[in-house]
Formats: structure tokens, sequence, C-alpha cells
């Protein structure tokens, strides 16, 4: 994934928090739901299409104590599958033609 | 990060929920059968009014904010409100899928045709008590059979997902294996699901003509477990002697074998309902459940529903019962079942003892056992 993209989080798409600050996400157009962890509903709050993955990934070290290393790596796989299964959408940059 | 729904994730959803995932919301007070044991009607704490479509759509955007994933209409009959393609636009809007319960006879090709393009519809269950019109119309009226069956084809033509509801009593007890032949062979419907008749509304006028007695209550678990092996996965049930009987040979198992206590047993656990959705009753009162129609939590439109699952006496009254040992009641002394028992459905404890705080008679192995019936 181009590192310039910008995730948007597709609208149709429920965030339902639950206690402890996780989450559900849910699809009512298809019935998906996954559960997603603390850190994975502060990226899909960031997720508008407006900033990229970088931007996010900072703010989420900015707002999280003891953030592991491979932070970017896994923000990545975490954004990479949600694309994957439809609940994020990207934001390309225009490519010169 | 990310979790399908299955292991943390829905062992912490076994927990006290933010918000109510699902709503089983009563639209309409109107019916156009009056089926004699229907649970809705003649119950003596409840008014049967109904709102206007814009009260629904006001309540169903606050149910969108809130999360909630699931609305169940009901009524009353559903589909006999005219403003339902409105009501169910509404519930699209706000990001939610919905299910309807009918007895499917107002279900007609244009209605079913908008169903199925909001693609947002879980299922439509109809009720089917009978393989023939004499016996289903026995307890529902004159031409109801003949309109459950055009509905479920009408729905089958649309390709929507048809639950069919078989209520067990006395009037279809031995017509069960011509009923899942009727469904699952002649209809095609992957599968269907029971019930019996239970002692709510109008049953409680017409009780000693409809309710199962011990012998039909064994026969019903006997056909149904049959039924299952030949059928494998096609029957479900969540309560009635389908339910019962599968129930019922695991406790007897744990006693036999002198078995650890089950995780839910020995205390009034029935139904954990309460932990994830609530009701609306067709006035628009909120209550736990509409088998519990008389404990009123608020009002929709007026109340806030989050500060009613959050923080009502009442329902945290309710999901505290859990705590509750079946032990202490004179009911259950000296039963050995306790460890194994859940102490049933509240509503039904209500209707027959007078008690929430109360084990149900309903399903009581130890009763059943009592009055002959016999574990299969």
């Amino acid at each position: 994934m181009n590192q310039l993209d910008r995730p948007i989080a597709n609208p149709i798409v429920v965030l339902r928090e639950e206690f402890d600050d996780w989450a559900i996400l849910f699809n009512p157009d298809t019935a998906a739901a996954v559960g997603i962890n603390p850190v994975g509903v502060a990226v899909w709050k960031r997720m508008d299409g407006k900033k990229n993955l970088k931007e996010i990934v900072q703010e989420i070290k900015t707002g999280f104590e003891e953030v592991p290393e491979a932070v970017f790596e896994e923000i990545t796989t975490f954004v990479d599958k949600l694309a994957e299964t439809g609940y994020v959408g990207y934001e390309l940059k225009d490519n010169p033609r | 990060m990310i979790e399908q729904l299955k292991g943390k994730t829905e062992l912490a959803l076994s927990r006290q929920m933010r918000t109510p995932r699902t709503l089983d919301v009563e639209i309409t007070a109107r019916c156009n059968l009056r089926c004699r044991y229907c649970y809705f009607f003649n119950n003596p704490a409840v008014e049967y009014r109904e709102l206007p479509t814009n009260e629904w759509l006001k309540f169903f955007a606050e149910l969108g904010s809130l999360g909630v994933m699931n609305v169940a209409l009901a009524g009353g009959e559903p589909f006999i409100r005219e403003d339902l393609p409105e009501l169910i636009d509404g519930i699209v809007r706000s990001r939610m899928r919905y299910s309807l319960l009918s007895n499917g006879s107002l279900i007609s090709d244009e209605i079913a045709a908008f169903i199925a393009s909001t693609g947002r519809c879980e299922y439509v269950q109809i009720s089917v008590d009978g393989s023939s019109a004499e016996i289903h119309d026995s307890c529902r009226g004159k031409g109801s059979f003949e309109g459950a069956i055009r509905g479920i084809r009408t729905l089958q033509r649309q390709r929507i997902n048809v639950a069919v509801r078989v209520t067990i009593h006395r009037n279809n007890v031995h017509d069960l294996a011509n009923i899942a032949h009727m469904l699952l062979e002649e209809l095609s419907l992957p599968s269907f699901s029971t019930n019996s008749a239970g002692y709510l509304g109008t049953c409680r006028l017409n009780a000693d003509d409809i309710l199962l007695n011990i012998t039909e209550h064994q026969l019903a678990t006997a056909t149904l477990l049959h039924l299952a092996e030949k059928y494998p996965g096609r029957i479900s049930a969540n309560a009635g002697p389908f339910a019962e009987g599968q129930t019922w040979r695991r406790m007897e198992d744990a006693r036999a074998q002198n078995a650890p206590a089950f995780p839910n047993g020995g205390r009034l656990t029935a139904c954990g309902c309460p932990s994830n959705k609530i009701s609306v009753r067709a006035d628009g009162t909120i209550v736990p459940c509409s088998m519990l129609a008389h404990i009123e939590l608020g009002h929709i439109n007026q109340d806030s529903l989050l500060e009613i699952w959050q923080n009502s006496p009442s329902l945290n009254h309710l999901r505290n019962r859990q705590t509750i040992p079946l032990a202490g009641f004179e009911f259950c002394a000296g039963c050995a079942y306790i460890p194994y028992c859940t102490g049933n459905c509240p509503g039904l404890a209500y209707t027959l003892t007078g008690m929430v705080d109360h084990p149900s008679p309903d399903a009581c192995l130890r009763r059943y056992l009592e009055e002959g019936g016999a574990i299969l």
C-alpha cells in the first residue's frame, strides 16, 4: 500500500463501542461484523480520508503509552484487512497522466 | 487489533453491553387474526394503541445513534401497517438490519419486493401450525393457513429468507411429521423452529384446550427428536418440547453422573435477554421483554433509551436475577436437578406464579417427571 494513501472508514459501517474501549464494526449491508481493540478504535476514528497512514500512526504514538516499535506495520496490516473486507476505502493521490 | 466475532470479543460481549444490540418492537396493536393462544392480546397490563409514523422514525434514529444492530418488527401483525415501507426506510437509513414476525396473510408481492430491495432484511418469520387448513385454522381462524402458505411463497419468489415458527399445541401435536414434510420437502425451506403455546395473553383464556399435557408433551418431544434425525440440522428450538427434551436429557445425564453444576445452573439465570436486548410495546412503552410487558421502564422519545439501558433500577434488578439461588425457593426444595437448572423463563414465571423472581413451573423437569413424564 502506498504510504500516501488516505484510508476512509466506510460510512455505512457502524462503530459499536463496547465496554473497556473495545468495539464492533458492523456492516448492515452485509451483516458482517468484527471486533476491534482500543487501538483499532482509535485508528478507525482517524480514517477520515484526510490523514494518511503515517499521520494516523503518529497520532496513535502520541495518544497511547507503550506503543510497540512495529506499530506502523501492525496498523498497516489492520487497515489492509479492513480494506479487503470492505470496511475501509482509500482516497488515492491523483496520478499524473 | 482485529478479531472475528468469536473468542475474545464474543466472550467480552457476554458481559453487560453499553447499548442493546437488538430491539424487539411491536409496531402495531392491530392484527387481522385472533389466534387462540396469542401471547400479545389479552394482557391486562398492556394498553392496545399504536404510534404514528413519525414517532417510530424518531426512535429508529435514536437506535441508530446508539449502534443498535437489529430491530425485530412484531405486533400484532406488522404487515397491517400501511406505512411499513416508510418505517423500514427509517431503519435502513439508521444503518440497522431488521426482521419481521408475521402470520403471512397480508404479504403482497409489492411489499415483498420492497423488502428484498432493501438488502437489510435478516428474515421474515411466518407462523405455521399445521400441514392443513383444518389443523392450522383451528387456532388461528378460517383462511389463515392459505394466507400463511401464500405469504411464504411470495417471500420465496423475492428470495427473502423465510423463518417458519411452529407453535405446538393440543390440536397439532399429532401433525408434526406432516408439518415437517410440508415445510422442508414441499416448500423446500432450509429449516424451521418450534416452541409451544405458553400461559400468556389470550392463551390464558383457552389454556385447557391449548396447552400440552404431559403425555402430549412427551409425544411432541419424541416426534421432534425423531424428525431431527431424519432432517439433520433443520429443526431447532429455544423453548418448548424439543428444547426441553434435549435440555432435560443433559440434566438427567449430569445428575446420574453426579457431575459438577452447569455454569449457568443453580440460579435464576434464564433467559439472559436483558443483557443484550430490550423491547418496545406498540404504545411506545419500553419494557424488558414482550413476555414481561408489565414492567414499564419508560417511553420512547420521552426517556433516553441509553439511560434506561444503563441505569434503570427495574432492568438492573432483572439482570441481577441471575444471582438468586434456586435452593432458596420452596418450589425447588430437595430437587436433585438444581445444579443443572436455570429456573426457566421469567415471563412464564410471572404469569404462572405472579412473581418474576421465581423459577417457572412451565419447564420444570422435576414437575414433569412427578406428573408421569419420561426423559427420552
